[in-house]
């Protein structure tokens, strides 16, 4: 038995690989950032809508937690750019609250981890709640300052 | 009919003539769809129509154990609301916006209104959402401003217009297609939060709605329920701020250069 073999390019195997690397980000993205439930019963945990904005001084992060309790809304960070928000729900929710009636689970909390994509002073962290949303404000780290002459 | 990217408005009853026409888009704050779907409840309007179109992804809505379309039209005899459930596809709303308008364009709607929400990037400081206006028009303009007549009526009280500036999305469509093919069109836009649902936008909007089209809607319920309301909304808002990102919905920000 005989078997012919191809010989493929460099730039034949270079394309399917990056073909394949661009699949598997894809993938990636839509598993985690938005083909994944916005609940999780097992840890009884709602995720909450979330927003980073970049300025040139801070970062905001915000957070849309209707129902929290204020005095239980903790941010954490987890590392140098990953922060933590948890909040306990005044009350029990249900699905049938949701109006879902084919699955079976309660939450009591929010819960979700946020990612910062520039360095920030994460000890000097400033925290609000106000009409449900909670903000959080993180100074810039300013490693470089160019003096004008 | 061509087999693929087709849209059509099957109707389910008799279409009023001279309605009408609101939308309840998803986009900014989910503020039409939260809107829209107050008004349904409180006037208790009833399907009239839906969408059918291989644009949208291939889905049904499940509601009280039967299947629905996720775009309908609901109504009564005065009014027509066209309403989405679903993200609209960034890639597919010209085609449905321009089939909606032009349905309505055969029903011989007497106005379309738009009603939704413009982002701002202080909501949060924002009590008071005020709600902006436009017109497909100039006359509707100096209508809507209070210093003329249009079909006998006169307003009390100006509206603020949104006088320059972008917009993207399906009501910059609407718009477009309204005053291509003549059809009078008002925009009612509250200042609204760009992705978290936002029902007191909503509710600010359809307080100003009755001015604009005889019909008075209760809004209690709405602030009421504000909470529940944004806990339930969070996954279309989701997939609706992603399709807005596809639009460059961020444009509506920018300073427009006119020359």
């Amino acid at each position: 038995m005989t078997f012919e073999r191809r010989r493929r390019s460099i730039f034949e195997l270079i394309s399917e690989y990056m073909r394949a690397i661009e699949e598997e980000i894809e993938e990636r993205l839509r598993e985690f950032f938005v083909d994944h439930p916005s609940w999780n019963p097992r840890t009884c945990t709602l995720e909450p809508l979330c927003n980073v904005f970049i300025t040139p001084d801070e970062v905001v992060i915000t957070a849309d937690l209707p129902y929290a309790e204020k005095d239980t809304i903790e941010v954490k960070p987890l590392n140098n750019n990953l922060f933590e928000i948890k909040a306990k729900l005044k009350r029990k929710i249900c699905f049938e609250d949701l109006g879902i009636t084919h699955q079976e689970g309660e939450f009591s909390t929010f819960y979700c981890q946020v990612r910062v994509p520039v360095a920030v002073e994460k000890e000097e962290r400033k925290i609000s709640f106000k009409n449900g949303i909670l903000e959080v404000r993180l100074p810039r780290k300013k490693k470089h300052e160019i003096k004008i002459e | 009919m061509s087999l693929t990217n087709y849209v059509r408005v099957v109707e389910r009853t008799s279409i009023p003539s001279s309605a009408v026409l609101l939308f309840g888009m998803p986009d900014v704050g989910l503020v039409g769809v939260i809107a829209a779907s107050h008004m349904i409840s409180e006037l208790k309007l009833e399907e009239v129509a839906y969408i059918d179109t291989d644009l949208l992804p291939p889905m049904i809505v499940l509601h009280k154990g039967t299947p629905h379309m996720p775009l309908r039209i609901f109504g009564n005899k005065e009014l027509l609301l066209a309403v989405s459930e679903v993200a609209l596809p960034a890639n597919a709303i010209h085609r449905i916006m321009r089939s909606l308008v032009e349905w309505g364009e055969q029903k011989n709607v007497n106005i379309v209104v738009s009603i939704g929400g413009i982002p701002t990037p202080n909501r949060q400081e924002i009590n008071e959402p005020k709600v902006f206006a436009i017109a497909s028009n100039p006359q509707l303009v100096q209508w809507l401003e209070g210093k003329i007549e249009w079909q006998g009526r006169k307003l009390d009280k100006p509206f603020e217009i949104l006088r320059e500036g972008y917009m993207v999305g399906p009501y910059a469509l609407v718009l477009q297609y309204c005053m291509q093919r003549n059809i009078p069109a008002v925009g009612l836009l509250a200042q609204a939060f760009y992705n978290y649902p936002d029902p007191h936008a909503a509710a600010m909007v359809l307080k100003e709605l009755s001015r604009v089209v005889a019909v008075e809607i209760d809004v209690s319920q709405l602030i009421e329920k504000g909470e529940e309301i944004r806990l339930k909304a969070r996954d279309i808002m989701k997939r609706t701020e992603r399709e807005l990102s596809k639009m460059r919905k961020a444009q509506e920000y920018d300073i427009p250069l006119y020359v």
